[in-house]
């Protein structure tokens, strides 16, 4: 893994029955522990500046697609700290070959931090103060399809 | 001399490695490397597979300990009671988590739990139900011979009134399966010193003397440390008081080092400030 939140390793088009329907990244979890989905808060990628809602975006993990709604409840799942996450965006024809600019914000809830730290957990926003142990909550990074 | 205060590392000092430049492997081979013998994981971060818990990982855990001579010593886990958006985790949901948690670490050869509840305030008060969950899992812990110990922590002192609450608690029960793991950061005096990074300049703080009565609770301590000079002392903490207190009082049990200064993610300067430290604890100690 790389020290980046958004790993090189991952970032292509999805082709499925031979046609390119999307693209997807990957992305770790800069906290120090893991967390379950229902932790998570998920929120809004720029592609090239182009907006997509994060109810447009899968995450596979362990191998498992969830969307965002099913990410809400899920207390089971857990993403590891080992274990990049792999987002996946519809997007018919998907991303040219070149360099692309990403932006991505998610965040989560730590239930030992005092409550009012967290009522207004925002994943596009940075919080108003940075804990290095909880990583950035907007991660940007240009990337190459090759 | 006899040796009760041994020494140990809590690998979450590593976390700005973890996974990137270090593995499981390369924390036992630095933690032995400066003559400790006791590690912490935390199960959220250092099992893969949490909250399963494979055969695989157990074979490794083995080799690892025996391999390089440590002894498991605190297994760090939470009560994350805000799972849910719209509500707290139930008692019920609590206690299936808990005795999964006791399976794994007592699979894994831990005795000592650092069990993180979910708090409600900025003193870090635990949730209001706790003594419900924990109560509700005292026969298992007793079934996994295993000690819950919640960690008292900055912006936490020794003398809040639910630090006393978990001592009225261990002696109305009469549990031997609850605990204290004392973080000194509850000591830390000086928030003022470069290269520290301070979230609570304002914080309070205990004197060394405090922990004194609390000393029958305590099953594990947290070293944690902020900043070493190029002389061997922290900067944050009063660690000579403190140590002498453990070692005249005939505390037993394990200084757990758990860094949290900054550049933790450039490599190897964690395991550098390590080595600071425990130079430290050795010439209080006198071993």
């Amino acid at each position: 893994m790389e020290r980046e939140v958004i790993q090189s390793v991952g970032f292509r088009n999805i082709k499925e029955n031979g046609e390119i329907t999307g693209f997807q990244f990957k992305i770790r979890l800069p906290y120090y522990r893991g967390v379950f989905l229902s932790q998570l808060r998920p929120g809004t990628l720029f592609i090239d500046g182009e907006r997509i809602e994060k109810e447009d975006i899968i995450w596979n993990v362990k191998g498992e697609d969830f969307t965002v709604e099913q990410m809400k409840t899920d207390f089971q799942t857990h993403w590891d700290v080992t274990c990049p996450a792999t987002l996946k965006v519809k997007k018919p024809g998907g991303l040219a070959q070149g360099y692309h600019d990403l932006k991505y914000g998610f965040c989560f809830t730590s239930s030992y931090m005092p409550p009012i730290i967290q009522a207004h957990l925002d994943p596009d926003k940075e919080n108003m103060v940075f804990m290095p142990e909880f990583g950035h909550h907007v991660n940007e990074r240009r990337m190459i399809i090759v | 001399m006899e040796r009760r205060v041994k020494r140990g590392v809590a690998i979450y000092s590593y976390s700005g490695e973890y996974g990137r430049t270090m593995n499981l492997e390369d924390c036992f081979k630095d933690l032995r490397d400066m003559g400790a013998t006791g590690i912490e994981i935390l199960a959220n971060s250092h099992i893969d597979s949490y909250p399963a818990l494979t055969d695989e990982y157990v074979a490794e855990w083995m080799r690892l300990c025996t391999a390089y001579g440590v002894e498991p010593v605190e297994y760090g886990h939470w009560i994350d009671s805000r799972l849910y958006r719209n509500r707290e985790i139930s008692p019920q949901e609590a206690r299936e988590k808990l005795v999964n948690d006791f399976q794994i670490a007592h699979r894994l050869g831990f005795r000592i739990l650092r069990t993180k509840m979910g708090v409600i305030n900025a003193e870090l008060a635990p949730m209001e139900n706790w003594r419900e969950i924990i109560e509700s899992v005292l026969p298992e812990a007793e079934k996994y011979d295993v000690v819950m110990c919640p960690e008292i922590h900055l912006t936490t002192v020794l003398s809040d009134r639910f630090v006393q609450d978990y001592v009225d608690f261990i002696n109305e029960t009469g549990t031997k399966n609850f605990g204290l793991n004392i973080d000194l950061s509850v000591f830390q005096n000086r928030f003022d010193v470069p290269g520290v990074v301070v979230f609570n300049p304002d914080c309070k703080h205990s004197q060394p003397e405090e922990i004194i009565p609390l000393l029958p609770y305590v099953k594990c301590i947290h070293a944690k440390f902020n900043k070493m000079d190029d002389d061997f002392n922290e900067l944050t903490i009063p660690y000579p008081e403190i140590l002498k207190i453990l070692t005249d009082y005939g505390w037993e049990g394990y200084l757990l080092s758990e860094y949290e200064g900054e550049k933790k993610d450039v490599p190897g300067f964690v395991s550098h400030e390590l080595r600071k430290q425990h130079v430290m604890m050795k010439r209080i100690l006198g071993y």
